[in-house]
């Protein structure tokens, strides 16, 4: 087993840090150790076309930066980054807290004073955000072990081969392994908001093991936006 | 002694870790999400998917209502919108419109407040609440798991009661999102659709069944309906005619959904043995034949998704549409050229083939969706109101000489 988690020299903010450094050790001992540490230069080319909406957004995503990131890419453990994804699947997601279809004891309270157009604002400030690689211990062994798990459960039907996500369905690519462990064990215990009911059925085969290992197989992948 | 056991010992320990890897590379097939179920492998790179659901309803001005072609004399124009993924409707007493909802979870009250419409979410965060039946003061909704039952509701829009639960529905959750239909023998009618594309089904599945307005007395009423989200029962004669959705992922021309016409209880439809009432399963057809089955009353076209299934009993339309069976559409995904998105209309007369043409048309323009016509209600006037669940609106089609 390896222990998960961000690295302890991992920067709290990454806007203007330095170019990505991928550090990949290990081979030799058991368990297997990919450390990645990832610093992406915010890659924005500024949000110069941005409309009234991602404008509106962005200052209503103020309160979420504390722990979602100020642009989306969450730093802290557990916390899903939000950058780049599909604006419809974020916004579901807020419907579903809203109505109690999920329930989080920070988001509920939060997505219940939303209305239709906060969500949408907040939905596309996200999706134009640039999504950057997480910085997490990610278990190499584990990873090459769910990258076979990820066809075999047909996880990339939905969230496209590279796991970038489309419409409704999330980037699962290179988000947070403790938020991915922990949406995957809700999904098979049937107790996360599911808003077809595909998700809660893709997980009922899966074991522990397999949970562990499809989450470390996403979290490995690059973060990279939806194609359009 | 001891080093022969120590040497088994390291030789069993060998063999788990030389299996260990082999055993988890031969896990066994695991089924794909349903809507891809049934996909031969020669298709693994389809692009067909269900179409998704927005998570935002459209303004009425950026609705092309203008693209729709109706017979001379008709005119559309959107009577309400802001009404996410509106599906199933049923006027109250009071002139209340009630509207279920598939993926959105909600249940509305569309109030009309001289001449514009109020929306109110009167029900929240249920599962697929499709399916929307008004009776003697009270709403009954199917959700997938529950049918629940809304006592005085018109009196209560604002503050809605605790639903009474009056019936469970089996677990299996696709093609499970119901229709609801009042029948002539003041029973609740609904689909418990099969959970798969082609499969054997449960015995619980694959059928249209009914119970008592209190939730008691439940009955099968039709067996080998794979997916019937439409159904009304005939003005005249009072028998039941529902449509079905046919299986994916075989071909863009094959099987047609169907119009069925079930007189009596316990007719067996066919699925998923035969489909279209012509042709056996190539799985699940080998030694049975078409003839067994109760055999659809018109194929209706393949993949267009029938869902509104309503006859017209107003007197607002020309002499000739009464009695008419109307049917939306709300179009394909299983197939390379869109097809449906249209309302169609049926005439049955006694001894005589359905006659089977357009009514309304232009819900899409190539592959693009324009609209997606989902679910029939009248107005008291014999006006339709269509819903569109693509659009969260509900459109007014009136008649005019």
């Amino acid at each position: 087993m390896t222990t998960t988690g961000p690295s302890t020299t991992s920067p709290t903010s990454a806007e203007g840090r330095a170019p990505a450094t991928v550090i990949a050790r290990g081979g030799a001992s058991p368990p297997l150790l990919l450390v990645i540490i990832v610093v992406v230069l915010g890659a924005s080319a500024g949000l110069s076309a941005q409309t009234a909406d991602l404008e509106a957004g962005r200052r209503k995503a103020e309160p979420c930066g504390r722990c979602h990131g100020a642009d989306g890419n969450a730093t802290l453990v557990a916390m899903p980054s939000l950058a780049g994804q599909p604006a419809w699947f974020t916004h579901w997601a807020l419907i579903k807290f809203r109505d109690g279809r999920r329930k989080d004891p920070v988001m509920s309270p939060f997505a219940a004073s939303l209305s239709d157009a906060d969500m949408a604002d907040l939905a596309a400030y996200y999706a134009a955000q640039p999504p950057r690689r997480r910085q997490q211990i990610v278990d190499a062994a584990k990873a090459e072990a769910g990258k076979e798990l990820a066809t075999l459960h047909h996880c990339t039907s939905c969230h496209r081969p590279d796991l970038s996500g489309q419409n409704q369905v999330p980037r699962v690519a290179g988000q947070d392994l403790e938020y991915l462990l922990k949406l995957l064990r809700a999904y098979k215990a049937q107790t996360a908001g599911d808003l077809e009911g595909l998700m809660t059925q893709a997980a009922q085969p899966l074991t522990d093991a397999d949970i562990e290992n499809l989450a470390h197989f996403m979290a490995i992948l690059p973060a990279a936006p939806p194609s359009p | 002694m001891l080093r022969i056991t120590l040497t088994s010992v390291v030789a069993a320990v060998a063999l788990v870790l030389a299996l260990g890897p082999l055993a988890e590379a031969q896990q066994p097939p695991q089924p794909p999400p349903a809507w891809q179920q049934g996909r031969p492998p020669d298709m693994a790179n389809s692009p067909l998917a269900p179409v998704a659901a927005p998570p935002t309803p459209t303004p009425a001005a950026q609705i092309q209502v203008n693209k729709i072609k109706l017979p001379p004399g008709f005119k559309i124009s959107v009577w309400a919108d802001g009404i996410l993924n509106a599906r199933q409707m049923a006027w109250g007493d009071k002139g209340t419109l009630f509207v279920g909802s598939r993926v959105a979870g909600n249940v509305y009250a569309v109030v009309d407040r001289g001449g514009r419409r109020e929306v109110k979410v009167i029900a929240k965060g249920l599962v697929m609440p499709n399916g929307v039946v008004f009776k003697d003061g009270a709403l009954y909704v199917a959700d997938i798991p529950r049918l629940l039952k809304y006592e005085n509701i018109e009196a209560n829009l604002d503050n809605p009661p605790a639903p009474k639960e009056l019936y469970t529905f089996p677990k299996e959750a696709h093609h499970n999102w119901r229709f609801l239909a009042l029948g002539p023998d003041g029973k609740l009618y609904f689909n418990m659709g099969a959970p798969c594309n082609i499969c054997m089904p449960p015995d619980t599945h694959a059928n249209i069944s009914r119970v008592n307005l209190d939730g008691t007395g439940f009955e099968y009423v039709a067996h080998g309906v794979r997916n019937s989200v439409g159904a009304d029962f005939h003005p005249v004669t009072k028998e039941l005619y529902f449509t079905n959705h046919g299986r994916d992922w075989a071909g863009d021309d094959f099987p047609n959904d169907t119009l069925h016409h079930a007189p009596r209880k316990g007719l067996h439809f066919g699925w998923p043995y035969c489909h279209q009432g012509d042709t056996v399963d190539p799985d699940f057809g080998q030694g049975r034949s078409c003839s067994e089955f109760a055999p659809p009353l018109l194929k209706l076209g393949p993949h267009i998704a029938p869902v509104g299934t309503r006859f017209y009993t107003g007197n607002l339309f020309p002499p000739e549409y009464k009695n008419r069976l109307f049917i939306a559409q709300k179009g394909s995904w299983n197939r390379t050229q869109k097809l449906g998105y249209r309302v169609m209309m049926v005439e049955l007369k006694v001894g005589q083939p359905p006659k089977y043409e357009v009514f309304a048309e232009g819900f899409h323009e190539g592959n693009n969706v324009v609209g997606r016509p989902t679910y029939i209600e009248w107005m008291r006037d014999g006006s339709m109101l269509l819903s569109d669940d693509y659009h969260g609106a509900i459109y007014h089609i009136t008649y005019q000489r």
